[in-house]
């Protein structure tokens, strides 16, 4: 209940001024969650009655801010009012071919030679522990020729479950150190729902499976909330396949362990997710001449070839013929397939498909249905061909025939929560997410220094919403259950007012001195 | 009794080959999985191409700023040596930290979301291949396929990774 309360004006918005887009999902669909069709009359009630009173409140907020998606293999960043993120990888690199200079992010593209890279990675685990390695690439990142802060506050994503004094130092690094008037930290698949929720136009709870670099989680959210019961996290992510690949590459043909920047896309052309494993498992045992699964192909070697590509069957071109090629065969399907079954090479986990279906069955019986019936898939590595298709038959084959199940993906998984952080900034409780932007630097280390930004944001509200009414109510429409939060936030509004009270004697005091000179 | 005493007069070839061959015990093979596992993880497999490299004086350092960024005074400008000494903890350490702390608040913490061993039967491949391998090695119980991969297999793999 407590969150149909908080986000009514929300809902509101978004049905008046939206346009409102229905795709995969006909409303129809919709006729068996009871909830929606209560709730959608009262809702209107409640709209004329807003719209009359508290205008400001409804109205879809225009700020404009810088949003960062913050990867652990690419940085996804870029101003609001862009059409697409610039995409920057998250490391420094170090090439044999030019010695004496580093390659931060996509000062790559500058490098010539892109064999034997070596590899600075701020991550670990998809969690940052390498801040001599993460601080510089920031910089390069807001500095003036990519995307400087320029005052505008910042939408910031982290990994679930992001340790106390990751966060600690991220904050003390973008206040201190950026300057950022208002800072937003938030995990990404959060901005993925809201991505979700905009582009079909309802708020269907829904399951996220997000498969990145360092690992896979699979998220039920639950009216817009994540139920953490429901979570999993498989470690299986791009990193392994890149890895696992050039082990395989290593030992049956090349010796390209050092090779990581050109595996990596030969992955990237060449795998793909199999339909039929067994079946194709068969058909990479035959001969070349009636095998449709091998492939060659062409590696860069830098000097012709910037990059590597696969050899059409029929002719072979010239260049080609001085240049290594790699023979790919079974490799192409069973790299992939470790999503599916971790067990493959060892891991003893579920699958992505698994974890899926045992996410939504961990969640309350009341929302399983309409869960199965949105699931978004996210992330690099739900990328390979076939990806979609295979999580949708798996998924399909095991749960309750008589359940709808549907499986989305964007048509580009990488950016995806990058355009929910567009989403969040239009929704109109962004404001109170966000220190109000006004006395922003002050107001934003003060909070900071506070440390309890979940407390902050319902803090804000509140006081937007006091000042909106003049009236100094409480805890009613903070939906606070719990009275001690409830009392530390009353004091912290007490507090705050007082201080404005001083402030504002204080600028009166100083006016009369004025128009006493004056006179 | 007569049949044993037969089997150990002549018994099988092949038996008697095995028992000369050394055969990795259990924890070993564990510890060799994990170590292929932490392969899996790494950056890099090299060794840093730059580590020899002595830098001169003359060239700005990776870590300099060359503009200045803030209006800061350069005082209080820092280092990124600065964010790493004071925020330095290996991932093991963030994960045992958050644990304590999950426990003593009974919120999910990071292991708890760990996904759980399937129940599905693990497939088995062949390591040298890559096709379903049906036999497994005596000596370390990497799979193989067909005589042709297992002899591959003995001459290269077997009892490489062992710790």
């Amino acid at each position: 209940m407590s969150y149909m309360d908080s986000s009514q004006s929300g809902d509101e918005s978004e049905d008046n001024q939206c346009e409102i887009k229905r795709f995969r999902h006909e409303p129809k669909s919709y006729n068996l969650n009871r909830r929606y069709e209560r709730q959608r009359p009262r809702r209107s009630r409640l709209a004329s009655r807003d719209a009359g009173s508290y205008n400001l409140k409804v109205v879809e907020s225009n700020l404009q801010g810088l949003i960062f998606d913050n990867g652990a293999h690419t940085i996804k960043i870029n101003y609001s009012f862009e059409e697409k993120p610039k995409i920057i990888p998250n490391c420094i690199m170090k090439a044999k071919s030019e010695r004496k200079r580093l390659f931060i992010g996509s000062q790559i593209d500058e490098c010539r030679d892109c064999s034997g890279l070596f590899y600075l990675i701020p991550s670990e685990r998809g969690y940052i522990t390498k801040w001599d390695v993460q601080k510089p690439i920031w910089d390069f990142v807001f500095s003036k020729s990519v995307c400087p802060v320029n005052n505008y506050p910042l939408i910031m994503t982290q990994p679930l479950f992001n340790f106390k004094s990751i966060q600690d130092c991220i904050d003390e690094i973008f206040f201190e150190e950026y300057e950022v008037s208002s800072m937003l930290r938030i995990n990404p698949t959060d901005l993925a729902v809201m991505k979700y929720h905009q582009e079909i136009g309802a708020k269907p709870p829904c399951v996220i499976v997000d498969s990145g670099y360092s690992f896979t989680h699979v998220i039920p959210y639950l009216e817009g909330k994540k139920y953490l019961k429901g979570v999993r996290r498989i470690n299986v992510g791009g990193k392994l396949l890149t890895n696992h690949l050039k082990d395989i590459i290593s030992y049956r043909q090349y010796h390209v362990m050092e090779e990581t920047f050109v595996i990596n896309q030969v992955k990237e052309d060449t795998c793909y997710v199999s339909q039929d494993f067994k079946s194709d498992l068969k058909a990479a045992e035959l001969p070349s001449s009636k095998n449709h699964i091998i492939r060659n192909y062409v590696l860069p070697d830098f000097n012709n070839i910037r990059r590597g590509y696969i050899q059409d069957a029929d002719k072979k071109d010239e260049i080609a013929e001085n240049c290594q090629i790699l023979r790919l065969n079974n490799e192409r399907f069973t790299v992939p397939e470790i999503l599916f079954h971790p067990s493959d090479i060892g891991i003893k986990s579920i699958g992505i498909s698994e974890a899926v279906v045992k996410s939504i069955f961990s969640c309350p019986q009341y929302y399983q249905k309409d869960l199965a019936k949105n699931i978004v898939c996210i992330g690099g590595s739900t990328k390979f061909v076939g990806f979609r298709d295979r999580l949708y038959n798996e998924i399909r084959s095991m749960i309750p025939a008589s359940w709808e199940v549907n499986v989305y993906q964007p048509d580009d998984p990488i950016s995806y929560t990058w355009m929910g952080g567009k989403v969040i900034l239009k929704s109109p409780d962004i404001k109170a997410k966000l220190p109000p932007s006004k006395k922003n630097l002050m107001i934003g280390l003060k909070w900071k220094s506070m440390k309890i930004h979940n407390l902050n944001a319902k803090l804000s509200k509140l006081v937007i919403s006091n000042m909106l009414k003049n009236t100094t109510y409480l805890g009613r429409d903070l939906c606070l259950k719990n009275p001690t939060k409830r009392l530390i936030i009353k004091q912290k509004i007490l507090k705050w007012q007082i201080q404005e009270n001083v402030k504002k004697k204080l600028m009166f005091q100083a006016k009369m001195m004025q128009k006493r000179c004056q006179v | 009794m007569m049949k044993a005493f037969k089997s150990q007069l002549r018994g099988s070839n092949r038996i008697k080959e095995c028992d000369k061959r050394r055969v990795i015990d259990e924890t070993q093979r564990r510890r060799r999985h994990r170590k292929i596992m932490e392969l899996l993880e790494s950056d890099n497999y090299q060794d840093d191409p730059h580590a020899d490299l002595v830098m001169s004086k003359k060239i700005p350092k990776f870590e300099d700023n060359l503009e200045h960024r803030s209006t800061r005074t350069k005082k209080k400008e820092r280092t990124a040596e600065y964010y790493q000494t004071k925020f330095r903890k290996n991932f093991q350490q963030l994960v045992d930290e958050d644990r304590v702390e999950a426990d003593m608040t009974g919120r999910v913490s990071y292991i708890d979301i760990a996904a759980e061993e399937s129940k599905l039967p693990p497939r088995h491949f062949c390591a040298v291949c890559g096709f379903f391998g049906h036999y497994s090695c005596v000596s370390c119980g990497m799979r193989y396929c067909s005589i042709k991969c297992m002899e591959t297999h003995m001459d290269t793999r077997c009892l490489k990774w062992t710790a």
